[in-house]
């Protein structure tokens, strides 16, 4: 089955309004910022941005916003009970007449990957389980990056951290698998579920403008390359994000209601291509190259896509 | 290495006995080295016998933007701690941060402070652009990180090189001081010799200028005002003039500046879906334009740019933004 | 006694009973022992429509505060409840919820805190939050609790504090504790408790503001923070207006600190909480014997009523704070505050002392008490402090004695 985009099919239908507006404090070639911007097009402004300790809290910087929404700063690992607390508060004040209708907005959790596998997964968890109306958009850069990039959960195998050394006794870097957040959010049962990438524009707005129909939890996860913390200049942003999604490595998809579409199919080009624009990645191929960690990549996105294979023929 | 440094003879003449201390204060942006140099100056001094004191300073913004570092030498204990107001010698990483207001580079700055500015221009030239009342010295660091390290943005050793010169530091401490600092980062043996080069090259060329200990003086209570309490309309940190943050110019992040050749443009808008910062506009012809005050320099349009119409420039004028 | 509109009824149900007459809007809950019957109650009431709120189960007190913060920062009147390591699980988000200025009204149910862990009450819980910016007010009775919880709300919202309440209450001693309570009625609250409408609250699309941001560089925090402290202490005043207020609508007073045989007395005994009731009546059994001894209870501590404290302890020979909490290296939370706003007063007592007493529910008998007395009058008489002193008898000694040989000395054959 081959996925269509049912609206966004030239990018000239990119909606020209702005929602992010520019002099934020993020760095330069930020690849979440990209996302985040792209999203907010269609998110609009009659939005409530719960935000999760990490890199974007610096968005809101006190006295400057870069939003035309709203925002609120909870902590690290309750943005979901954030969104929980706002959303069950409009409510209540739109029921009891307190809030007009029309003053209503859409709650929107804004988180890392630090808090979206790990210290906030409870929250998650309990919030997709009460089926609250809420979007959750993480900015997934593979790393604790507001800390100065630390291993977190979605590190991928192989690549360096400043806690996940390449070192005599782990030469190959972070030893763990990524863990498979959309997997998680998917056993839940949430009625919308995607993964995005910026270098993706029309794949993303599409998805957004989908995910609306569906009321409930909806996850985004976004490809957040980070020139700082992965060690490429700014400049390549573009490339890595286009590069993880021709690999295979990150898989363009979306899940409704636990119906899952790749919607977009890559050409399956060898990893190395999109590890070596990488410095996390450079102790890979030198000083001596690592031809098994290269190998075990390789092969985890290959079974990956069997998997995908599989289960579109069978399926 | 601290064994070492404890038998070491002070042999600066610009650093003298009580209490004064030399200060160095480094301005940088976010990944040029401006902390590192400020670590490489603090071991130097160390290995000399000194007292010293490095420390950084962050704010929220990330790479690209101000940062500055600090340096305290002494031949006794320094009581002094965190950010240098008045400084002895200021580093500047590059120049644009001059008129850069976030980046804070002229405060403290009097007629007896020495500025180093990383410039092709000369003191003089440089004067006639922007006014400083500090006593200048400049030396084009970029090109000779360019030239010998191949990266325009790592200019740690080279900044600590020149600063040490500056304030009195014999270039072995330098050497040892780089050597040590890029190490501890990870940095390559190979790599460490090619700064080692650049930085000894830099220590020989830059111009020299006076650097005074300065001592602290206070100039009696300083009047207090305690707040009085507002209504939490304006009392907690919240934001309501937003999206304020476009008031805000970050050209002086750039590095190099995107430049649209609009005959090769065909009007795909990549550059304005990929522009993470949305600088780049939609004008009604369907052209894209790139606004300079919003841009970061990331270059992300050129690179997406499918008829190289996107073309890079390097920003040369501080006062060009 | 007039038992007439009163009811037999725990601390616990009159705190959720606090809750449905101030008509609160939302209840995020999590359970905790001894707190839980608490939510139990409002979930019920929820469920009946007794209660027009809703009511939500988060999945720890950290959400459950989070929750409960975010919804008062959109407007809503927000109940909440939790005990011991549930309060420390939320503590972050007290922090938070304070530096966001939302009123709301949390009840802790106090209880020890692990390790090892156990069920009963002492302080060490509540006065670990005593930082965070809340407002906190220690209540002794049943009919304290829901009596606070509504002047919690009334000074909560008020514009010169908006800072988020604790209302404590002793769990065992109060929570499980049945006895008469006379309920306001919902009119009456109506008219004392004006309706929520926070001028710097809501998520509104007409009116996008960002809440709780970032702040760069140390004056600005600094300003901040002191903000929090002016607001704290404006609800020493805001406090005395809405007593004045309560009692007129109600005909019952609260004050900052309460005095009980104070005005002669030679020696004063500093407790809070529910045990105060069984210091009250070791004051009756002093005077009997002829101690002229009063006891002084902390009602509000945070703010910290100084000037209330200073008046009701000057001219006195000695003063004994009997803290139901202890500070592993220091000593009793309580007695370093009321020492350090004697420590000016030219008239301040000749003897400070410092007792530690009731950790983990332990009892304070009457003999405890009145060993208490001897000491403090001792101590007056010599012009000295003493402290802290645990108390604990040799029957409890022995009966640990007891224990330990249980647990480590016996030969079970094996």
């Amino acid at each position: 089955m081959v996925w269509e985009p049912r609206i966004f099919k030239d990018l000239h239908q990119i909606p020209r309004v702005e929602h992010v507006f520019p002099g934020t404090p993020l760095c330069a070639g930020c690849g979440g910022l990209e996302s985040l911007r792209l999203a907010a097009k269609i998110l609009g402004n009659r939005v409530v941005y719960v935000n999760a300790a990490g890199c974007f809290t610096n968005l809101a910087s006190f006295p400057f916003t870069p939003l035309d929404a709203s925002w609120l700063y909870t902590t690290m690992g309750s943005a979901p009970a954030g969104a929980q607390g706002v959303r069950d508060a409009l409510d209540v004040l739109i029921a009891k007449g307190r809030l007009p209708k029309e003053e209503d907005v859409t709650v929107v959790v804004l988180g890392g990957d630090g808090s979206t596998y790990d210290m906030a997964l409870s929250s998650t968890s309990g919030a997709i389980t009460r089926h609250l109306d809420f979007y959750y958009f993480c900015y997934d850069n593979e790393a604790y990056g507001n800390t100065g990039v630390q291993l977190s959960p979605a590190t991928p195998y192989g690549a360096r951290t400043t806690t996940s050394p390449c070192a005599v006794l782990h030469p190959v870097g972070a030893m763990q698998e990524k863990k498979d957040i959309f997997e998680i959010w998917r056993a839940h049962n949430p009625p919308y579920i995607a993964t995005v990438s910026p270098r993706f524009p029309l794949d993303l707005e599409e998805k957004f403008t989908r995910a609306a129909a569906y009321q409930g939890p909806k996850l985004f996860l976004g490809f957040a390359a980070c020139p700082t913390g992965w060690l490429f200049d700014p400049a390549y942003t573009p490339d890595v994000a286009r590069l993880a999604v021709e690999c295979g490595f990150w898989p363009l998809k979306e899940a409704i209601n636990g119906m899952v579409t790749h919607t977009y199919v890559p050409k399956l080009s060898p990893v190395e291509n999109y590890l070596k624009l990488q410095g996390r990645f450079r102790h890979l191929f030198e000083p001596t190259l690592q031809k098994e960690a290269i190998a075990h990549i390789q092969g985890s996105v290959n079974a990956y896509w069997e998997r995908v294979n599989l289960a579109e023929r069978t399926g | 290495m601290a064994g070492a440094a404890r038998g070491a003879e002070p042999s600066s003449t610009n650093i003298k006995e009580g209490p004064a201390v030399i200060s160095v204060r480094f301005h940088g942006r976010g990944g040029q080295g401006a902390k590192t140099a400020s670590r490489i100056l603090g071991t130097a001094a160390f290995s000399e016998g000194f007292t010293a004191q490095d420390s950084p300073i962050y704010g929220a913004e990330r790479r690209g933007a101000p940062v500055s570092a600090f340096t305290r030498i002494a031949k006794g204990p320094i009581r002094e701690r965190g950010i240098i107001i008045c400084p002895s010698l200021v580093v500047v990483a590059d120049a644009s941060l001059i008129g850069d207001p976030a980046a804070r580079v002229i405060e403290g700055i009097d007629e007896r402070t020495a500025v180093f500015v990383n410039s092709p221009l000369t003191g003089e030239q440089l004067h006639t652009r922007i006014s400083l009342p500090g006593r200048l010295t400049t030396l084009d660091l970029t090109e000779v990180a360019v030239r010998e390290l191949g990266k325009r943005s790592a200019l740690s050793a080279l900044l600590g090189a020149v600063a040490g010169r500056l304030v009195g530091l014999r270039s072995e401490s330098i050497d040892h001081a780089v050597a040590q600092e890029l190490a501890d980062l990870g940095v390559d043996a190979s790599i460490i010799q090619r700064n080692q080069t650049a930085a000894r090259h830099c220590y020989e060329a830059v111009s020299l200028v006076p650097v005074e200990t300065s001592v602290h003086r206070g100039p009696g209570p300083t009047p207090l005002r305690v707040p009085a309490y507002e209504p939490p309309t304006r009392g907690t940190a919240r934001i309501t003039a937003g999206p304020n943050s476009a008031i805000r110019s970050v050209s002086g992040w750039r590095t190099y500046r995107p430049v649209l050749r609009p005959d090769l443009c065909n009007g795909c808008w990549l550059c304005f879906a990929n522009c993470p910062e949305g600088a780049i506009t939609i004008k009604p012809d369907g052209k894209p334009a790139v606004y300079y005050p919003h841009c970061k320099g990331c270059l992300d349009c050129v690179e997406v740019c499918p008829t190289d119409a996107m073309t890079v420039e390097r920003e040369t004028d501080v006062t060009n933004k | 006694m007039d038992q007439k509109n009163q009811m037999m009824m725990t601390g616990n149900l009159a705190a959720a009973w606090g809750a449905r007459l101030a008509e609160v809007d939302y209840v995020p809950a999590f359970p905790i022992t001894p707190q839980t019957e608490i939510v139990e109650a409002l979930s019920k009431w929820c469920g009946t429509g007794e209660l027009n709120a809703r009511f939500v189960t988060l999945d720890s007190e950290h959400s459950m505060m989070t929750a409960a913060g975010a919804a008062a920062a959109t407007g809503a009147r927000v109940f909440t409840a939790t005990s011991s390591q549930g309060l420390l699980y939320a503590f972050e988000v007290l922090y938070t919820v304070a530096g966001w200025r939302a009123p709301l009204v949390l009840v802790n149910v106090s209880r020890a805190l692990a390790s090892p862990i156990t069920l009963e009450p002492d302080h060490n819980d509540v006065l670990a939050a005593r930082d965070s910016g809340f407002v906190q007010i220690h209540a002794e009775t049943c009919q304290e609790v829901v009596d606070s919880i509504l002047l919690a709300y009334r000074i909560g919202e008020d514009p010169l504090v908006c800072l988020p309440v604790l209302v404590n209450l002793d769990g065992f001693g109060l929570s499980f504790t049945r006895e008469p309570v006379r309920l306001p009625e919902p009119e009456a609250v109506r008219d004392f408790l004006p309706p929520f409408r926070p001028a710097h609250l809501g998520f509104k699309a007409s009116a996008p503001q960002a809440l709780g941001t970032a702040v760069l560089g140390g004056s600005t925090y600094s300003y901040f923070r002191h903000q929090i402290h002016l607001a704290s202490m404006n609800a020493l005043r805001v406090h005395e207006q809405a007593a004045t207020e309560f009692e007129q609508c109600f005909g019952r007073r609260y004050d900052v600190v309460e005095g009980y045989r104070i005005e002669d007395a030679e020696d004063v005994l500093v407790m809070s909480n529910a045990f105060a009731s069984k210091g009250k009546a070791a004051v009756d059994a002093a005077r009997e014997d002829g101690r002229k001894v009063g006891l002084l209870r902390l009602r509000m501590i945070r703010p910290w009523p100084a000037d209330a404290v200073r008046r009701a302890l000057r001219r006195r020979r000695a003063v004994a704070v009997l803290d139901q909490n202890l500070s592993p290296g220091q000593g009793g939370i309580l007695f370093q505050e009321v020492a350090a706003c004697l420590y000016h007063d030219p008239e301040r007592p000749r003897g400070l002392c410092s007792f530690i007493g009731g950790l983990g529910g332990k009892n304070i008998s009457e003999g405890e008490f009145h060993a208490v007395f001897e000491q403090t009058a001792a101590a007056g008489k010599q012009g000295q402090g003493i402290g802290p002193v645990l108390l604990y008898t040799e029957a409890e000694h022995r009966e640990m004695e007891q224990l330990q040989f249980l647990a480590h000395d016996l030969k079970t054959g094996r």
